[in-house]
């Protein structure tokens, strides 16, 4: 069971997976962010292949971006075909009372299915590239300026790494609930709405309970191995830049100056 | 020339703020440096409440001639990070006391809490997996050990921060035999390898028989004490508390029942072999 529940982690050997996790984070944070920069078909190209480098550099099969892409591939499709029906301008192809395909409309549903798919190219190859521990410490490094302001970053640090280690306990713990409350005639998938939200709570109590006390003996074994909660904890892991990342650095200030240089302004 | 005693409790009580008897009363014990000490008794016997009095867990009862004393220390609010300094637990339920994400983030916690610079916990963390057999698994996550593996990572992480006592709190009593047997087998390196002192709270009757001290509870008095081969010769104690005795005493007594002329002084797995062969070849 708790192979899916790495995350969605895929591990591999590529360039990619020799990059900091900061860098990557930071650079699909702002990826996001500048794809709107974008306003031509020139741009959307030039975007379109820096993405499709990218998912090549990670060296992984076609198909585990397909599934990132595939949950969300209704609302692709329905954002796309609203603006190609109600963009109105340039020349019309088609009418018919309120709907119209112009040239305008085509264009601009083409962007957004670009846009929209290269979004969640980038975030799956951050994803599938860093294991959930390492995204954690790269949250915790982007989060450090916070200390300024007294937020306590290294306890949300802390917290975490210790929900992300807890998830596959917990997932456990669940199916294993769900086969002993199956055992005894529990039926989670069957009935209406209502029923089925009955069902649960075999599940969610004694699920609850076994969190909370496993919360209790954590914190107990937790101090008594010395965890004072203050300052003056050092950090075994730590994460460390190297050439990999000038290489991610590289590749992102060229696409920003591409799309400087080639957007319509 | 007086027995160098590392823990010395003296007149200790403690009640839980929920019930109205004490689930430790009175209780007074010494227990020698290096030796390896079980504490057995049925549940409730408060063998668990010890432990966590023993490393400042839990305050107990107000008392102006009671004491609880680890290595020369004595346990009082300023004093009680030293303690535990010195004292080093395995919990029960390995899951629910593995912190790290992997087995090294684990091991260099107790490191970590302490302040020890990176370059040091570099060298420490490596070295004290190694010391349990773990060190295949020094990137692993806890959700793909066995139990008996998350066990040994406590271990290290214990080792990692070199205390003088170990205290495994029933650290066995969730494993599958082999696992048990791995444990047990890796304390006792750590404590010949690195002179450590071991408590050992079971409920495993022949584990209890292999210790060097035994101390026997019932309802948070403490009944008797003394090496495995005293305490187990008295039976008929260890029934009327509930408590099981190891195999060759159940042999023993029933051989004794069909009438098989065992001698009294007969007190060990050893004795009952030689004894039995013995008489086979008298015959």
């Amino acid at each position: 069971m708790s192979k899916i529940l790495i995350g969605r982690y895929i591990s591999g050997n590529s360039l990619v997976y020799k990059m900091d996790p900061r860098g990557k984070l930071l650079a699909t944070i702002f990826f996001i962010l500048i794809v709107f920069m974008a306003n031509n078909p020139l741009s959307y190209l030039i975007v379109t292949v820096f993405s499709l480098v990218a998912v090549a550099a990670t060296k992984l099969k076609p198909k585990i971006f397909w599934d990132g892409v595939k949950p969300l591939i209704w609302l692709i499709l329905f954002t796309s075909f609203l603006q190609l029906f109600f963009t109105v301008g340039g020349k019309v192809y088609w009418r018919w009372t309120i709907f119209a395909v112009s040239s305008y409309g085509i264009e601009n549903a083409i962007f957004i299915f670009i846009r929209f798919t290269v979004i969640i190219l980038i975030s799956t190859v951050m994803t599938v590239t860093t294991m959930p521990l390492e995204i954690a410490d790269a949250i915790e490094w982007i989060l450090t300026p916070l200390k300024l302001i007294k937020v306590p970053v290294d306890k949300i640090a802390l917290v975490m790494s210790i929900a992300l280690r807890f998830v596959p306990t917990l997932f456990d713990e669940t199916f294993k609930i769900m086969n002993a409350q199956r055992s005894r005639g529990a039926d989670f998938n069957n009935g209406g709405l209502i029923t089925r939200a009955k069902a649960v709570t075999p599940l969610l109590v004694p699920l609850f309970i076994s969190s909370l006390e496993t919360a209790i003996d954590l914190s107990t074994a937790m101090e008594s191995r010395g965890y004072r909660g203050d300052d003056g904890r050092t950090k075994f892991r730590v994460l460390k830049w190297s050439k990999y990342d000038l290489v991610n650095l590289g590749y992102f200030a060229i696409l920003i100056v591409l799309l400087l240089v080639f957007r319509t302004h | 020339m007086t027995i160098d005693n590392i823990i010395k409790i003296k007149n200790i009580s403690f009640t839980y703020p929920e019930s109205d008897s004490p689930a430790i009363d009175q209780l007074s014990f010494e227990i020698p440096r290096g030796s390896w000490t079980s504490i057995i008794g049925h549940n409730g016997s408060g063998k668990s409440t010890i432990v966590r009095l023993i490393n400042g867990l839990l305050v107990p009862n107000e008392n102006e001639d009671s004491f609880i004393e680890v290595d020369g220390t004595k346990l009082t609010d300023d004093s009680v990070w030293d303690i535990r300094n010195k004292v080093g637990v395995v919990f029960q339920n390995p899951d629910n006391q593995f912190v790290g994400a992997t087995v090294a983030d684990d091991v260099a916690f107790g490191l970590e809490n302490r302040g020890v610079p990176r370059s040091e916990m570099v060298k420490l963390v490596p070295e004290a997996i190694k010391a349990v057999g773990m060190t295949d698994y020094t990137h692993t996550e806890p959700a793909n050990l066995s139990g008996g593996q998350k066990q040994r990572v406590a271990i290290a992480g214990i080792i990692a921060i070199r205390p003088k006592v170990i205290i495994l709190d029933e650290a066995t009593s969730m494993l599958d035999p082999e696992g048990r047997d791995r444990i047990l087998k890796t304390v006792h390196q750590m404590q010949d390898d690195y002179n450590l002192t071991v408590i050992a709270i079971t409920h495993d009757i022949d584990e209890a028989s292999l210790a060097d001290n035994v101390i026997v509870m019932d309802d948070g008095h403490l009944i008797t004490q003394g090496t495995p081969k005293d305490v187990f010769a008295q039976a008929k104690l260890l029934k009327e508390i509930g408590l099981d005795i190891p195999f060759y005493m159940q042999v023993k007594q029933a051989l004794l029942e069909d009438e098989f002329p065992i001698p009294e002084q007969v007190n060990s797995e050893k004795e009952l072999i030689k004894y039995l062969c013995q008489l086979n070849s008298k015959k």
